[in-house]
């Protein structure tokens, strides 16, 4: 699904944010990625999203090495995921509805698509009835449920999930990262960016730690799902 | 692309030029500006061409008797003229008929020159001399300019060039004014457009979060800027329509001889070439801004 061979990334301004990173994500897992500020996990998204580009190395996701891909086929790539944003990124003077739609419209889905498609992924996410609200009449939980339904919408093979739960009550944290679960049950791959240790301490699953721009350490932390490890 | 998505973003289009009017209507003011005056100097030019083509149709000179000659003796001027080699006619317009007509032709109001009639009369005796051989057109004029008791010979060189030099006049400074104030349009186009893709920064960053292609962030803001640049075409070809038709009506009372084109065998060009030319300008004005804004910082949505 994805996997890092010997990437290094440095800025322009000389900052060297990733070193020499060795990793493989295989479909249907879910990692966390943790680390403190400036460790370069944020550079490890970029890259994966096409937004950045690495110095050197190989990036291969679902089977594509993306320093073959044009840069007019980078949306593309990126139509294969979704992304959740710290901010929720939920554009204020549209509905609830309309948010998770736009993101079906900008890949040029029919509109009797979107009618059909909006309504169960909002139902999935546990907001079928708040469709017609607007993102300032929602709890912060609920605004990410929105951001998170946006980012399933496509039906990407893979959720990128930047801190999701930082801008969120820590009860509703887990309320995310168990709907989290859920998507990854259903056998869409999870990266999840989070600082929170009782979030990875509590859902068990593979964690990658980065430390100044390197892998420190890549483990499951309490135990296993099956088949997670396998290619490690 | 899918017309399901033409339409979103044409609809997307519409609505930021409503959501940011104060500056679309900046530009429509500016674009318009500029068309006007690029469709003034056309407009005058087309007259002067077309004046210009008439005089030199003609192929006659006018002569212009001395002031208080008598009759007989201009008509026996009129005689000497004929006898010139070059001359196919010579038509004699007594200074009478020549006020009668000009009252003739501004109707109620020539009934001003009434006190003129008679003795008052300030014009001369003059003939229409029409010409065999329009090569000889110099050398004739100035036999007819040394016989006794002309006053002068008036040909259309005199006033072709005067046309010429004003027509050249008004193309030049036309030009200059036009380019600058087509650069301007561009820029308050093009800002007027960085303003609505500032705020909506938050829609670029998640459209390219969930993989829009950069021609799909793009024609929102290009079609916001056609919309502006149509509308600015049409309003200006009409504005353009008024104005000359009410000059027209004021030249002609004042000017009676003169006889500038109608608008009506050109209008749908103008409206035409304004329309397209104010859909360009808008098209690359809202272009110039979200392709330096896609290159620069538009791709950015992690940590942005």
């Amino acid at each position: 699904m994805i996997e890092f061979m010997d990437v290094s990334k440095t800025y322009g301004n000389g900052t060297q944010a990733l070193r020499n990173i060795n990793l493989k994500v295989d479909k249907g897992e879910f990692v966390f990625i943790v680390g403190s500020s400036g460790a370069g996990k944020s550079t490890f998204l970029k890259l994966i999203m096409c937004e950045e580009f690495p110095n050197s190395g190989e990036i291969i996701v679902n089977g594509r090495k993306l320093s073959t891909v044009k840069r007019r086929d980078i949306p593309y790539v990126r139509r294969t995921m979704g992304i959740v944003f710290q901010d929720f990124r939920l554009i204020d003077k549209m509905t609830v509805y309309d948010n998770v739609a736009f993101a079906m419209h900008v890949v040029g889905a029919a509109p009797r698509e979107i009618r059909k498609r909006v309504p169960y992924i909002l139902n999935l996410v546990g907001l079928k009835e708040k469709a017609g609200c607007h993102p300032n009449e929602l709890s912060g939980g609920e605004q990410q449920r929105v951001g998170l339904a946006r980012a399933l919408v496509n039906n990407p093979s893979m959720i990128i999930a930047d801190e999701p739960t930082g801008n969120i009550d820590p009860a509703l944290s887990f309320e995310i990262v168990g709907l989290l679960s859920e998507i990854n049950r259903r056998g869409t791959t999870i990266l999840m960016v989070t600082h929170e240790h009782r979030l990875v301490k509590h859902f068990r699953r593979r964690v990658i730690e980065i430390h100044d721009g390197e892998i420190v350490a890549d483990s499951c932390n309490i135990s296993v799902p099956e088949g997670a490890h396998e290619n490690q | 692309m899918k017309i399901s998505s033409a339409k979103y973003l044409i609809k997307e289009g519409v609505r930021n030029i409503w959501i940011n009017r104060m500056m679309s209507f900046a530009s429509i003011g500016v674009l318009v500006s500029c068309l006007l005056l690029t469709g003034a100097a056309i407009l005058f030019s087309l007259n002067i061409n077309t004046a210009m083509q008439k005089l030199e149709q003609d192929n006659s000179v006018t002569v212009y008797m001395k002031d208080g000659l008598p009759t007989l003796k201009s008509i026996q001027v009129g005689e000497e003229i004929k006898k010139l080699d070059n001359v196919e006619s010579c038509e004699f317009v007594p200074k009478a008929e020549a006020l009668e007509s000009i009252m003739k032709s501004m109707g109620d109001d020539g009934t001003i020159f009434n006190s003129l009639v008679g003795s008052e009369n300030p014009l001369n005796d003059v003939f229409k001399v029409s010409l065999a051989d329009l090569s000889k057109y110099k050398e004739t004029a100035k036999q007819i300019g040394s016989l006794d008791g002309v006053y002068k010979v008036r040909d259309y060189s005199d006033i072709a060039a005067k046309l010429t030099s004003l027509d050249r006049l008004v193309t030049t400074a036309g030009f200059w004014i036009v380019l600058i104030l087509s650069l301007v349009s561009l820029f308050i186009i093009s800002n007027t457009i960085r303003v609505t893709m500032f705020s909506r920064r938050l829609e670029i960053s998640v459209m390219k979060s969930v993989g829009a292609t950069d021609g799909f962030v793009r024609l929102p803001f290009m079609v916001e800027g056609i919309i502006i640049g149509v509308f600015s075409g049409v309003l200006s070809s009409g504005l353009l329509a008024l104005a000359y038709n009410k000059i027209l009506q004021n030249i002609t009372n004042i000017v009676p001889f003169f006889h500038p084109i109608g608008l009506g065998s050109i209008f749908a060009m103008i409206v035409l070439c304004f329309i397209l030319a104010g859909a360009l300008f808008g098209a690359v004005g809202g272009g110039i801004s979200i392709g330096k804004y896609l290159r620069r910082e538009g791709g950015d949505f992690i940590g942005w």
